[in-house]
């Protein structure tokens, strides 16, 4: 009778452990945002049946997505609007909208939370805030298209490309000023920064290449050859392996931030442009911008796993189970 | 259906696009404006689709209840040269090569001077989330500033220099929509782009907006009988009403120098007292035509000989 009961207790609270597990699973998974820029809107997806769920008007032209410091907000900027619009990163619920933020191309957070940095393309020119309140504290004229910006490890710079005058600008967060420029190639787009802190990875998007930048000496050292129109990056999660998509070409490289060789290139159709790979590394998520579908690529085969149709231009992509940035 | 449709669509442009576009763009270092080709290739696609529609539609009704017949129609063949040439984006390509730098420069410098473009979402904010809605008070909005638009180019002479290109087609039908002067042509984007610039009219919208006007532009030059009975006359340009506007004489005489200047919307003439829904069905052209001027009849000699007549319109001559 003893172990009947024994038994029983066991089995209920394996039966218990694995429901949990389900239900944290499901909680860690949810739905993914993408920006459709030339729709205004933002589509919700369903990460779990790859079906849109809904498609909400936001700020006119968005293009970027970023997570605010405490995760508890997902910002979408909208260059036409010059706003930031703020949402449930997990349930895609509207909490607030900031205007007078003047085109915010690209955006993002120093690690030190202290700084809200944009890269205005259109406008030329980029502009830091105050991550408190989002009040404005330099604006800093580039004449030169700034597209993509990432931080130093120690927030003291920022490194912005330049997409008109083939260059990255490095940015004194200290003094706000513009302190270099370094010529890395046409049109430069994405921008990351190696594990190390010494390195600045740029996606050349008028060549075939990602320039590797030592930044503290202000040159380029290598060109990591990927495929044409190579454009933005996003970590693997292991602090050794990054993404680039190749937007010309259509593929996808893997690049190895240790040796910087490329270790693997697979195809990605329509002009793949932002990316999400899942926490698990199985899933990455591509915006393809001109075929206006989201493709979803089976990390284990580097095939197409499925495609979903969104809006017009998708652009920035967000899902909040993805693999850790560094 | 539409879904499929729009499916099919992107699906052609992106291999257009992918095939033809973007290798070039590529090769020519111009990768940074490769959305914009992208949007562009969309535009031209539609041009062709929209002329498509145009001849399936506005040919048999042309045919069916024809205001004028003609034996000679080499001045129409003209006039679908500046309809390939607009509907393709050839002409609008040009505009905006020539337009976005100063348009850029002038939201730069309203940027830098603390000026916020008004959002009409901040003052009507449930238009953010209704498409249509939002969609009809912006071609409200850009009907109005194109009315004055039209006011100018009739009542100022070195204007009218150009425009009156556009009126001296005495054999107009669907095509004569795009006839002008390429100098018209980019004096009034100039004046819509920085109309949409103030009112910031979201780019989706644009590409609607221009696309339901060209097609609206285009039936309201058909040689056709056609009106829109009496409230129909009042709510959207008819054939019968923009004839009035192309009419010898009524046309672009008189004190407001020509009557119906509405290019969709009737309402502005309505408002601003140059509405006539009396004429009906009048020859259309220029008064000085008849006395022997010429426009040109082939593209190059319309479009220098405009030129002529601006020359002379800033020595005061008409």
């Amino acid at each position: 009778m003893f172990n009947k009961i024994k038994y029983l207790r066991n089995f209920a609270v394996i039966a218990l452990l694995a429901v949990a597990n389900v239900w944290a699973q499901q909680a860690q998974q949810g739905v993914a945002f993408v920006l459709n820029s030339n729709d205004d809107t933002m589509s919700l997806i369903d990460t779990r049946t790859y079906k849109e769920i809904s498609r909400e008007r936001v700020g006119r032209e968005p293009h970027h997505v970023m997570l605010t410091p405490d995760g508890k907000s997902l910002i979408v900027g909208s260059v036409q609007s010059h706003d930031l619009m703020f949402y449930d990163p997990v349930t895609g619920k509207f909490q607030k909208r900031i205007d007078k933020i003047i085109d915010p191309y690209q955006l993002a957070f120093s690690h030190d939370r202290k700084w809200f940095v944009t890269a205005a393309l259109a406008l030329d020119r980029v502009d830091i805030y105050s991550a408190d309140d989002y009040k404005l504290v330099k604006r800093i004229v580039t004449r030169s298209g700034p597209s993509h910006l990432v931080f130093s490890t120690d927030n003291r710079h920022v490194f912005v490309t330049l997409q008109h005058t083939n260059n990255i600008a490095i940015i004194d967060l200290i003094d706000q000023k513009l302190v270099a420029t370094v010529p890395v190639g046409k049109q430069p787009a994405g921008i990351w920064i190696t594990p190390d802190d010494k390195h600045v990875l740029v996606g050349v998007m008028g060549e075939d290449f990602v320039a590797v930048v030592d930044w503290r000496a202000r040159k380029v050292v290598q060109r990591i050859r990927t495929g044409a129109g190579a454009h933005n990056f996003i970590p693997m999660g292991d602090r050794k392996r990054i993404l680039v998509t190749n937007r010309a070409a259509n593929t996808v490289s893997i690049i190895d931030m240790d040796t910087f060789k490329v270790l693997e290139t697979f195809r990605v159709p329509g002009g793949p442009d932002c990316m999400e790979l899942t926490a698990d590394g199985k899933e990455l998520w591509v915006t393809s911008r001109w075929i206006q579908k989201v493709t979803v690529i089976d990390m284990d085969t580097k095939k197409i796993k499925t495609q979903i149709p969104v809006g017009r231009s998708p652009h920035g992509i967000f899902f909040n189970h993805h693999a850790p940035r560094f | 259906m539409i879904d499929r449709m729009r499916e099919v669509f992107t699906a052609i442009q992106a291999w257009i696009f992918e095939a033809a576009v973007q290798p070039v763009m590529f090769s020519l270092g111009l990768m940074a404006y490769a959305e914009d080709a992208y949007e562009g290739l969309g535009m031209a696609m539609v041009g062709v689709i929209e002329i498509a529609v145009l001849v399936a539609l506005f040919k048999p009704l042309e045919a069916w209840r024809p205001v004028e017949q003609w034996a000679e129609k080499r001045a129409v063949r003209t006039d679908v040269i500046y309809t390939w040439l607009n509907r393709l984006g050839v002409l609008p390509l040009a505009i905006f090569l020539l337009l976005v730098i100063p348009v850029n420069e002038l939201e730069i410098w309203l940027r830098m001077h603390g000026i916020v473009r008004p959002n009409i979402e901040d003052v009507m904010p449930w238009i953010e989330r209704n498409s249509i809605g939002a969609f009809l008070i912006y071609l409200l909005l850009l009907d109005f500033v194109e009315y004055w638009v039209h006011r100018g180019q009739h009542q100022l002479n070195w204007w009218w220099a150009l425009h009156s290109l556009h009126h001296s087609q005495r054999q107009m039908t669907f095509w004569a929509d795009d006839r002008n002067h390429l100098l018209d042509d980019v004096i009034t984007s100039a004046a819509v782009a920085v109309a949409a610039l103030i009112i910031g009219v979201p780019s989706g919208q644009f590409f609607l907006i221009i696309i339901a006007g060209r097609m609206i532009e285009s039936l309201s030059h058909a040689n056709a009988r056609v009106s829109f009975g009496w409230l129909g006359e009042r709510l959207l340009v008819s054939p019968k009403f923009h004839r009035a506007h192309h009419a010898i004489g009524v046309g672009h005489e008189g004190a407001y120098r020509g009557c119906n200047f509405a290019v969709l919307f009737p309402l502005w003439d309505i408002v601003f007292r140059t509405a006539n829904f009396q004429s009906a069905y009048e020859p259309t052209g220029i008064r000085d035509q008849l006395q022997g001027r010429d426009y040109g009849i082939g593209f190059w000699r319309q479009q220098w000989l405009g030129l002529v007549r601006l020359k002379a319109s800033f020595r005061g001559a008409s």
